[in-house]
């Protein structure tokens, strides 16, 4: 069955400061559904004096929204997660429209964005600190969280719906006013969820969103109203940019980067129900998340067992259905648009140039159901005899890209994952708990899975990252989101 | 094509207990004997898919296999629903039981297929299950109290 679009004709979308709509006086720049390669709405790139203004109305209502009680601060996120679930469908296939993923994929993302606003509903405890009597005769010391202000949100194009809500629930919930920057290229889910917000009756100026790119990026940076920037993103983005900038400004930051995460598959590991698990782990969102499974490790000298679980491998990754995303018969849409798949192809063509061998190649008949374009569609991918040195090997796809590697033993497979420059979530497949625990052990990365494909994080735990996945101290989500939101005030007390 | 996402196995799921809900209602309006089971077991069919719905969009993921989960062939839970003019209760009965059967199977192996990957699904269409396979019972008690 092929579901109804949300989105019909070609709406502009505007940014939402101090509670109005305003059109921007920015560039105006297409939004493009890629499955069907036509544009369902306009955006703008909003200029710095409306990213000022969109920091100012924050600032003002700070004040207000901070003595607001954490009780009633909760009730409109409370409002705010009723809304989501009355508009649950909408927004996911608004999601689905904008991005091109599935449509199961898109209700994920949905839910899990949902649960953000759920854990931050806890605030009046999450936000709660501690004390001691008498430190000294007669004397108390508590630790009180306070709200530091306005934080910016800067979102990715691969998960327009949830990512911003890994952040921004926790940000007012606490008492602080957020400016959000959605993808320029995704903008239409944060727009839906600006209008529930609207609905729920957070006050003015609390929750604003801003469309754009650099100049609001660097609005954001540049302004010394903003006290923190949550970001995710590429590596050298989280990097060069916020990270740096942050540092330079003296602002907070938590900023996201890229991965290359290592899917070790031990001999013992049950086959079936790993393959599964590694269809959704490297060609879920068409391989566009940081935590997407990019090589596949397997481990063992067992020819036998390498050649039979390849194969099954190549012959369940050659059958995925792939297009439009809101025909329900699909597993894979669409790369996110035509630039993002000729950079996945260059990486294809550079494996066949270092000497790996190409199992399945995506780049030939794509077979997309439906009357749709191929522009941007781009089949599934498998490479074996992948090294570590290899471009293939080494750096993020951010597409459908599965490579293979052969690991003598579990040490082995442990130091090639972490030779890499990347630690986000590394997974092991196996039967045996020795193994796993050795696994999650020295493993560096920031989530491990242990017969999972894709390490993502509940809502209250952190969505955590090592080495050139992550820059920051303390990440979004739950009481980590609360603590980067909040600073911790020590009062020492004595009454005479 | 075979079902082998989530969200097709979902609206599957739906319409099997949407058909058979009018099958039911249909029942009920041409023979009055059994007509307020009938018209109960039409009212479950639709409870059913809202437990259905919860269970699904309670526990989506974009972590877990959703769009990998299954490998369901609609056909061979094709839904026989026309009644012919002049069928007697006897014989509409046992459609009612062939329908009961063909249903029960195919929440079984949708349960089966999917149940080591979201687990909350598969315990829901088992719980379809219970409820389908008592329906069956109570089908052939009313089938036997025709046949006396």
């Amino acid at each position: 069955m092929i579901l109804e679009e949300p989105i019909k004709g070609v709406p502009l979308v505007k940014n939402f400061i101090d509670g109005e709509w305003v059109e921007s006086k920015g560039e105006i720049r297409d939004v493009v559904n890629p499955a069907k390669y036509e544009v369902i709405a306009k955006v703008p790139i909003s200029t710095k004096d409306e990213i000022e203004a969109a920091v100012e109305a924050a600032k003002a209502a700070f004040p207000d929204w901070r003595r607001t009680t954490p009780l009633a601060r909760a009730r409109c996120l409370f409002r705010l997660k009723e809304l989501l679930e009355e508009h649950f469908e909408e927004v996911s296939r608004v999601q689905t429209q904008e991005h091109g993923k599935t449509i199961d994929e898109s209700r994920g993302e949905t839910r899990r964005g949902i649960e953000n606003v759920e854990v931050a509903c806890g605030v009046p405890t999450l936000m709660m600190g501690y004390n001691l009597e008498d430190i000294a005769t007669g004397i108390d010391e508590y630790l009180i969280r306070q709200p530091l202000g306005v934080f910016g949100i800067i979102g990715p194009f691969n998960f327009p719906f949830m990512i911003p809500l890994w952040s921004a629930p926790y940000a007012v919930a606490t008492g602080n006013c957020v400016v959000i920057k959605p993808s320029s290229e995704v903008p239409l889910s944060q727009m839906k969820i600006a209008e529930l917000v609207d609905e729920a009756g957070f006050p003015p100026g609390v929750w604003n969103v801003v469309n754009g790119g650099r100049t609001v990026v660097n609005g954001m940076l540049d302004h010394p109203d903003i006290q923190g920037i949550a970001f995710v993103g590429s590596t050298p983005t989280a990097r060069d940019v916020i990270y740096k900038r942050c540092g330079e400004m003296g602002k907070r930051v938590i900023a996201q980067g890229g991965a290359k995460n290592f899917m070790v598959i031990m001999p013992d590991a049950n086959v079936r129900a790993t393959i599964l698990a590694l269809m959704t782990s490297f060609f879920g969102n068409t391989g566009q998340r940081c935590l997407s499974g990019a090589n596949l490790v397997i481990v063992g000298e067992d020819d036998g067992f390498y050649k039979s679980f390849m194969d099954a491998v190549v012959a369940t990754t050659s059958k995925i259905v792939i297009g439009c995303g809101l025909d329900e018969s699909v597993q894979m849409g669409p790369l996110r648009d035509k630039e993002k798949k000729e950079k996945v192809i260059g990486y294809i063509e550079s494996g066949l140039q270092q000497g790996a061998k190409l199992r399945l190649d995506g780049r030939k008949n794509i077979k997309v159901v439906g009357d749709y374009p191929d522009t941007c569609f781009l089949g599934p991918t498998i490479f074996e005899d992948v090294t570590l040195d290899m471009k293939i090997g080494s750096e993020e796809i951010f597409g459908p890209v599965m490579s293979v590697m052969r690991a003598k033993n579990l040490d082995e497979a442990i130091e090639m994952a972490n030779s890499n420059l990347f630690g986000n979530a590394h997974a092991v497949f196996t039967a045996s708990g020795k193994i796993a625990r050795e696994f999650q052990y020295r493993v560096t990365s920031g989530s491990v899975g242990i017969n999972i494909g894709i390490v993502a994080p509940m809502a209250f735990f952190p969505f955590s990252g090592m080495k050139q996945s992550f820059f920051g101290i303390l990440h979004t989500q739950g009481q980590e989101a609360v603590r980067f939101f909040t600073e911790s005030k020590v009062v020492i007390q004595r009454w005479f | 094509m075979n079902l082998q996402t989530a969200s097709a196995v979902i609206s599957f799921a739906k319409s099997l207990e949407d058909e058979s809900a009018k099958f039911y209602q249909d029942l009920a309006q041409r023979y009055a004997e059994d007509k307020d089971v009938l018209v109960a077991f039409a009212t479950e069919n639709r409870k059913n898919i809202v437990q259905i719905e919860r269970a699904y969009y309670g526990v989506i993921s974009d972590a877990i296999e959703g769009c990998f989960a299954f490998d369901i062939e609609p056909d061979a839970y094709k839904l026989e629903t026309a009644l012919a003019e002049g069928t007697s209760y006897h014989d509409a009965l046992g459609k009612a039981i062939e329908l009961e059967e063909k249903i029960v199977k195919f929440y079984a192996d949708a349960a089966e297929q999917s149940k080591s990957l979201m687990a909350d699904v598969p315990r829901a269409f088992m719980l379809i299950v219970k409820k389908r396979a008592k329906r069956g019972t109570e089908l052939r008690s009313l089938l036997g109290k025709e046949g006396q």
